[in-house]
């Protein structure tokens, strides 16, 4: 029995629409459009009439598995955002507006957020991304079109290291950076728990393997040799090999690099070899996706926080907490990323009170205000006191770094930071 | 060396998820001659709409891989209708190359939107603690057990399908010939119709299998659907039992070089076989050789 053809013209076409759908549905999700109908064609010399928003760039990954830190970030900024426009917005009556963009984690799509950002939508200054190879593929634009980028997540991009080529460095840090992450994971794991045999793994991106470079760095300064390095790849799910190769080599921690999903492969992958030593790693460890898919295996991993939700270190980061919870309503009461959203909110309300102290949105006068900014800020991390400076870019010091640790869902205090709150100025770690 | 059995035993079950696709690859090519490219997708979305089910709705497990049965039918109809019967209707050898992506791109968006970017814990039905077998020697979560058991039992019952039953030598007819098929009053379009059903049940149940293990989200499906496509090639994309073997092979591949070369170059013996195998058996390793008439 011959099938039956119906006519040919009809297939083609249907076949034609479904092709056009994937195309539709590839470009629209990428960009979030900005929350205010603003004009592009604006000079961003700053002779703006009063009634014109600040524009404020934010870019950060908000789909992915970094996304719980994108959107965090994303969240903290748009809270401390809406604060200050409900207070009158700055300059004496004009709003902030944020021009939001998807940065997909990938260091090319960022290059071409950033270049629209600041070419297109002529923004006076950009906060975000998340992922080091989207800050370190970026960085470059800003630099050139001498507007600040403050790098309000990215642990590993280069923040200090620029005034070597950039002596009118226009890049700044509000985050706890690698040289001090790494510094306290081995001051954690070898200074104050004794092990004298510790496994890195760490995955391949440039976040994972700068990570490593500097951690075996700090094991150095301390006579230690990682008794293993393993490797692994984003989206990898089983980590036998690797555990198995730290285990052989006697490993009494294993000390990570990585992100939220794959750290929780290894926490498993512990339990499933019946082999379970701490965990001792990066910030990453308090990522909503690692503390929900390792569950219970991921009790007792230890890393170092800026911020830890349950024990906000001043008023306004209490009060912070409360707004978030409200507003965003996460799901048990969490935020996906605490650290994320404290630095977001944080580096917000930093640029808005230097936009006041500037008294305009030029570029230039505000990585001069950023630099000498003469009020102290209240942040939900620290009140910041002159936070940067003309030769010191890094905002967080080490002393203010707390450790927390994963106990039963949430991350909880482990070791508070040296002092709490803002003031200490002694510079260290980096 | 007595990390050599939990080495094997873990490159058998990733190899076994790895061959379960493939499968799914083997037996629309046998009738259409054409691949489904949106398989890892569909395997995605199997596992996305059986954790709705079983976490988020607290049913029963089973419901679950109802949910995924039937998603699979109707994504394979779906698929079926606009992308494999105008392109066989037309002769083309790129449209369903196209179509097939352009499916598994609007299926990842649509559960992008459904159920956001995140990944997702799913719990296996048969607990999470690990058993030991060997006298220790070897320590395997059930689910991987099960993933083995019933990758073997998915595959061997089609192949018994295709070979005790009418239906089942229907589809080897219109494999070898689907003009003489046609000729002797076999329903060509049913019987591809019915292969696509096939695969696409087998990926969508083995997201349920494998969600379990690999945590579940929407962008699950992009590396396995590639993996499971270079385990096709190896095995042989006409060879129901190459297929299986490719799997393994790649599977093991993997464990093996990530523990004693080094991790970092975990998948480059996969893809060096994968182009070996093209350069010199390009039917794959257990593929006959055939020769095309034109």
């Amino acid at each position: 029995m011959p099938i039956l053809f119906p006519q040919k013209l009809f297939v083609r076409s249907r076949a034609l629409l479904a092709l056009a759908a994937v195309v539709g549905l590839g470009l629209s999700g990428c960009e979030n459009k900005s929350t205010t109908p603003g004009d592009s064609s604006k000079p961003s010399g700053g002779s703006a009439s009063t009634q014109d928003p600040v524009k404020v760039g934010v870019m950060g990954p908000y789909s992915g598995g970094s996304s719980p830190m994108g959107l965090s970030m994303r969240d903290g900024v748009r809270l401390a955002a809406e604060e200050i426009n409900n207070a009158g917005g700055v300059l004496g009556g004009r709003k902030i507006e944020l021009v939001e963009r998807d940065d997909q984690a990938t260091n090319e799509r960022g290059a071409q957020v950033i270049q629209d950002l600041l070419n297109s939508q002529k923004v006076c200054a950009v906060l975000g991304p998340i992922n080091t190879g989207v800050a370190q593929a970026s960085y470059r634009y800003p630099q050139e079109a001498k507007v600040p980028y403050i790098l309000n997540v990215t642990t590993g991009a280069w923040v200090n290291e620029h005034f070597k080529e950039y002596p009118d460095n226009y890049v700044f840090g509000l985050r706890a950076n690698d040289n001090q992450q790494s510094e306290l994971i081995a001051k954690e794991a070898i200074d104050k728990r004794g092990y004298k045999k510790v496994a890195i793994l760490a995955d391949e991106t440039n976040y994972g393997q700068n990570g490593r470079a500097l951690l075996e760095d700090a094991l150095k300064k301390r006579s230690i040799t990682p008794v293993y390095i393993g490797k692994f790849k984003i989206k990898d799910t089983d980590m036998t090999p690797q555990l198995q190769e730290a285990r052989n080599n006697g490993a009494e921690a294993v000390l990570t690099y990585g992100i939220g999903p794959e750290l929780a492969q290894i926490a498993n992958g512990m339990e499933k070899l019946g082999w379970k030593v701490p965990i001792v790693g990066s910030w990453t460890l308090s990522m909503s996706n690692f503390i929900d898919a390792a569950g219970g295996n991921g009790n007792g991993a230890v890393m170092p926080q800026t911020f830890i939700q349950d024990k906000p270190p001043t008023p306004t980061g209490q009060q912070f907490v409360q707004n978030y919870v409200k507003k965003y309503n996460p799901a048990n009461g969490r935020i996906p990323s605490p650290v994320s959203a404290a630095q977001g909110y944080d580096s917000m309300k930093i640029l808005a009170e230097a936009i006041n102290e500037a008294g305009s949105d030029d570029p230039k006068k505000l990585k001069t205000a950023l630099e000498n900014l003469q009020k102290p800020v209240e942040g939900a991390i620290a009140i910041y006191t002159k936070p940067f400076s003309a030769d010191n870019h890094e905002a967080i010091k080490t002393e203010e770094i707390n450790i927390g640790k994963v106990q039963d869902g949430h991350v909880v205090m482990e070791t508070p930071a040296a002092s709490s709150g803002g003031g200490a100025n002694k510079p260290t770690g980096s | 060396m007595s990390d050599l059995p939990q080495l094997i035993l873990s490159g058998v079950a990733l190899g076994m998820i790895y061959a379960l696709l493939a499968f799914g690859y083997n037996i629309t090519f046998l009738t259409s001659r054409t691949l489904n490219f949106a398989q890892g997708e569909f395997l995605m979305l199997g596992a996305l709409v059986a954790f709705s089910i079983s976490v988020v709705h607290k049913h029963n497990y089973l419901l679950g891989i109802g949910g995924a049965l039937l998603i699979g039918i109707v994504l394979a109809v779906i698929l079926e209708r606009t992308a494999i019967r105008p392109a066989l209707r037309t002769k083309s050898d790129v449209s369903w190359i196209l179509a097939t992506t352009a499916l598994g791109i609007i299926a990842r968006n649509v559960a992008e939107r459904v159920w956001g970017t995140d990944d997702y814990r799913f719990p296996s039905p048969l607990g999470n603690a690990p058993l030991s077998l060997a006298g220790g020697a070897v320590r395997v979560l059930p689910q991987e057990l099960l993933i083995i058991g019933a990758a073997a039992v998915i595959m061997i019952s089609f192949e018994l399908f295709r070979r005790g039953t009418i239906l089942g030598k229907a589809v080897t007819a219109v494999a070898t010939d689907k003009d003489a098929a046609a000729l002797q009053g076999i329903n060509v379009a049913l019987i591809i119709t019915l292969s696509f059903v096939i695969s696409s049940v087998i990926a969508a149940v083995a997201g349920v299998l494998v969600g379990p293990l690999t945590l579940v989200g929407a962008g699950m499906g992009i590396l396995l659907g590639v993996k499971a496509f270079a385990a096709a090639i190896i095995g042989g994309l006409e060879s129901g039992l190459g297929v299986v073997a490719g799997g393994l092979i790649l599977g093991l591949c993997e464990q093996f070089t990530a523990r004693f070369i080094s991790t970092g170059y975990k998948d480059t013996p996969g893809f060096v076989l994968l182009i070996l195998v093209l350069l010199l058996k390009p039917a794959g390793l257990f593929g006959k050789r055939s020769i095309k008439k034109v």
